[in-house]
C-alpha cells in the first residue's frame, strides 16, 4: 500500500504545486498586503493596519463603485434570467429548427468581452452609431442619446451588452432543465383542466427551480466580475459612472500605484462572493422542488 | 386544431425575430470589416458595395497582428495540452485513493473556485517576476493551468467516481505500471470530460484579456484581444481596421463552435454543475 500512496502523491503533485504556487500563495499574500500601503513596485512595504478597510467603508468612490456593482449585478441577473427563460420557452416550443435557434442565441456567448464591447461601443456611438442612425431614420431623433457618454445612460448601456452576451448561456441551462420536465405530469395537469398559464406557474416553474438557482447564482457572480466591457467601452467613465468594484480595484492598483488598497478591495469582493454562495446553498437550494 | 397552428406560427415568428435581433451586432461587425471607414460612417447597416479587403491587408502590414495571433494560438494550445494532462492525473489520484488526505486535497482545490482573479493578481505578478515568468509567454500559461485545477478536478473526479475499477485491475495484472494504467486505460475513457474541459478552458483562454494585457511585455504585440483593445484607443479614426481585427478574433471561436456545438452544450452543463 505504501508505494500506492507514493504514486497517488506523484499524480496529484503537479496540479497541487501549480494551484498552491499561483492561486493560494498570491491569495494568502493578498491578505497580508491588504494591511499595507504597498505600491506594487517599492520593495519597502509599510504596515498600515486596518487603514485600507477603513478607507473602503468611508470613501465616496468605493460607495459609488459598490452602488454601480449592485445595480449592474442585480438588474443584469434579473433581466438576463427573464430573457433567458423566455428564449428557452420559445426554443422549447418552436415547431422547427430548434437546434438552429438554440445555436443562434448562444453565439454572443463565445465572443470575447473585448470584441463584444468594441462592437457595441461603435453601435452606441453618438454621431455614427447604427442605433442613433436607425432612430433618426425612423423619425425618432428625440430618442437619440449619447449612450456611453452620459452618466445617466452609460451603466444601463453596458448592461445591455452584458445581457445580450450572457442570455444564451443561461438559456441553454433552462432549456436542458425544461426538457427534463416529465411529459406525463404536464399531460395529467392538462387533463385536470389546468390552463397553460397555470401549467407554467404550477408545474414547469417549480420543476425547473434547480436551473433557476444555478443561473441566478452564476449570473450574480459573473455580474460582480464584469471587467472587459467596461475597459473597452467606458474605462469606468464618464466620471465614475460605470466604475464597478473590480474596475476600481484595477484602477487603484495599476494607474494609481495603490496595490495594498487594491488587495483590500479584492478581499471585500471575495467576501461578497462567499455570501452569495452561502445564500445559494442555504435558501435557494432548499426551495427547489424534486420529483 | 386551427388555434394550435396559429400559436405555433406566432412562436416561430417571435423566435425568428429575436434570433435576427441577436445577430445584428455580429452582422454589423462582419460587414464593417469589409467596408472603408467612410462607408461605415455613412451607412452603418448596409451591405458593403464591393469586396473590400484593404482593412485586412492594412491590419497585417501596419500592425504586428500576426504576432498577436501567434501568441493567442500558443497560449491556448500549450495551456490546453498541459491542462488535460495535469488535471485528470490529479483527479485520478484523488478518486482512486479515497482517504482523509485525498479528501482534504480535494476540498482544498474546490476552495479555489470562489477566489476571483482580481483578488490575487497584484501579488501574483510580483511572484511571476520573482520566478522570471513575468513578460514571457510561460507566465500566463502557468496561471491558466493553476486556474483550471479547481473546476477541472471537480469535473474529472465526479466522472471518475462512476467509472468501475475492473479494467484498471486487469491492466495491472497484465503488468502495466501505475502511470500506464492511467495513460493507456483511464485517460481514453475520459474523452467526454476532456472535450468539455478543452472547450471551456479554450474559449476562456482565447478570449482572455486582462492577464496577457498585464503580463506580456509591453512594447510588443500581445494577443488578439489585447490588440483589439489597444487599437480602440490608437485607431480612433480607423474603425474599419479594428473591425477587421475583431472579426479575426471571433471567426475561429465561431467556427469551432459550429463544429463542436455538442461539446459546448455539454461544457455549459458541466460548468453549471459547479454552481
Amino acid at each position: 500500500m505504501r508505494s500506492n500512496s507514493r504514486t497517488t502523491a506523484a499524480f496529484i503533485a503537479p496540479a497541487f504545486i501549480f494551484f498552491t504556487l499561483f492561486i493560494i500563495v498570491p491569495t494568502a499574500s493578498s491578505v497580508y498586503y491588504s494591511f499595507t500601503s504597498w505600491d506594487g513596485i517599492n520593495p519597502y512595504i509599510r504596515f498600515v493596519g486596518l487603514a485600507n478597510f477603513k478607507e473602503i467603508f468611508t470613501s465616496a468612490r468605493f460607495g459609488n463603485a459598490l452602488k454601480n456593482t449592485v445595480l449592474i449585478t442585480i438588474f443584469i441577473s434579473a433581466l438576463e434570467n427573464a430573457l433567458a427563460l423566455g428564449l428557452a420557452l420559445l426554443v422549447d416550443n418552436v415547431s422547427r429548427a430548434r437546434n438552429f435557434f438554440r445555436a443562434i442565441f448562444y453565439v454572443p456567448v463565445i465572443l470575447s468581452g473585448i470584441v463584444s464591447g468594441f462592437i457595441w461601443k461603435i453601435m452606441f456611438n453618438y454621431n455614427f452609431g447604427p442605433i442613433n442612425q436607425a432612430l433618426q431614420s425612423l423619425g425618432l431623433s428625440a430618442l437619440k442619446r449619447d449612450w456611453l457618454g452620459s452618466p445617466a445612460f452609460a451603466l444601463a448601456s453596458v448592461g445591455v451588452v452584458l445581457i445580450w452576451k450572457g442570455a444564451g448561456y443561461y438559456m441553454v441551462i433552462y432549456l436542458a432543465s425544461l426538457q427534463g420536465v416529465p411529459q406525463e405530469v404536464v399531460e395529467a395537469s392538462t387533463i385536470d383542466g389546468a390552463s397553460s398559464l397555470q401549467r407554467f406557474l404550477r408545474i414547469t416553474l417549480p420543476l425547473i427551480s434547480g436551473a433557476f438557482t444555478i443561473n441566478f447564482t452564476l449570473s450574480l457572480i459573473n455580474g460582480l466580475k464584469v471587467f472587459d466591457q467596461v475597459a473597452v467601452m467606458t474605462d469606468g467613465g464618464p466620471g465614475f459612472a460605470t466604475e464597478t468594484i473590480v474596475y476600481l480595484l484595477y484602477k487603484v492598483g495599476f494607474s494609481e500605484g495603490r496595490q495594498g488598497f487594491g488587495t483590500a478591495v479584492g478581499l471585500v469582493l471575495l467576501f461578497i462572493i462567499m455570501i452569495l454562495n452561502w445564500i445559494q446553498q442555504k435558501f435557494l437550494k432548499s426551495r427547489e422542488v424534486q420529483l | 386544431m386551427k388555434k394550435f397552428k396559429i400559436s405555433s406560427f406566432v412562436i416561430l415568428f417571435a423566435t425568428a425575430i429575436l434570433a435576427a435581433a441577436f445577430l445584428v451586432p455580429i452582422y454589423f461587425a462582419v460587414i464593417s470589416a469589409l467596408k472603408s471607414n467612410g462607408e461605415i460612417l455613412k451607412n452603418p447597416l448596409s451591405l458593403p458595395t464591393g469586396l473590400y479587403l484593404k482593412n485586412f491587408t492594412d491590419l497585417f502590414s501596419k500592425t504586428d497582428f500576426l504576432t498577436a495571433i501567434w501568441h493567442t494560438v500558443f497560449l491556448t494550445g500549450v495551456s490546453e495540452v498541459l491542462i488535460v494532462f495535469i488535471v485528470p492525473l490529479a483527479a485520478y489520484g484523488i478518486s482512486r485513493h479515497p482517504g482523509t488526505v485525498t479528501k482534504l486535497v480535494y476540498t482544498y482545490f474546490l476552495c479555489g473556485m470562489m477566489i476571483p482573479f482580481h483578488l490575487y493578481m497584484f501579488p501574483l505578478f510580483k511572484e511571476l517576476k520573482l520566478f522570471g515568468l513575468f513578460g514571457t509567454l510561460a507566465g500566463p500559461v502557468v496561471v491558466y493551468i493553476s486556474g483550471s485545477v479547481a473546476f477541472g478536478c471537480l469535473l474529472y473526479t465526479s466522472f471518475l467516481n462512476s467509472v468501475p475499477y475492473d479494467m484498471e485491475e486487469a491492466a495491472r495484472i497484465d503488468g502495466c505500471s501505475e502511470f500506464q494504467v492511467f495513460w493507456k486505460v483511464v485517460f481514453p475513457l475520459l474523452g467526454p470530460c476532456t472535450a468539455s474541459m478543452v472547450v471551456l478552458n479554450g474559449l476562456g483562454i482565447w478570449n482572455d484579456f486582462l492577464m496577457p494585457y498585464l503580463v506580456l511585455p509591453s512594447n510588443k504585440a500581445k494577443t488578439i484581444n489585447v490588440a483589439v483593445y489597444s487599437f480602440v484607443g490608437q485607431y480612433t479614426a480607423r474603425w474599419d481596421i479594428v473591425f477587421a481585427g475583431a472579426v479575426i478574433a471571433l471567426v475561429p471561436a465561431l467556427a469551432l463552435y459550429v463544429a463542436l456545438q455538442k461539446h459546448f452544450v455539454k461544457g455549459i452543463m458541466a460548468g453549471a454543475a459547479k454552481g
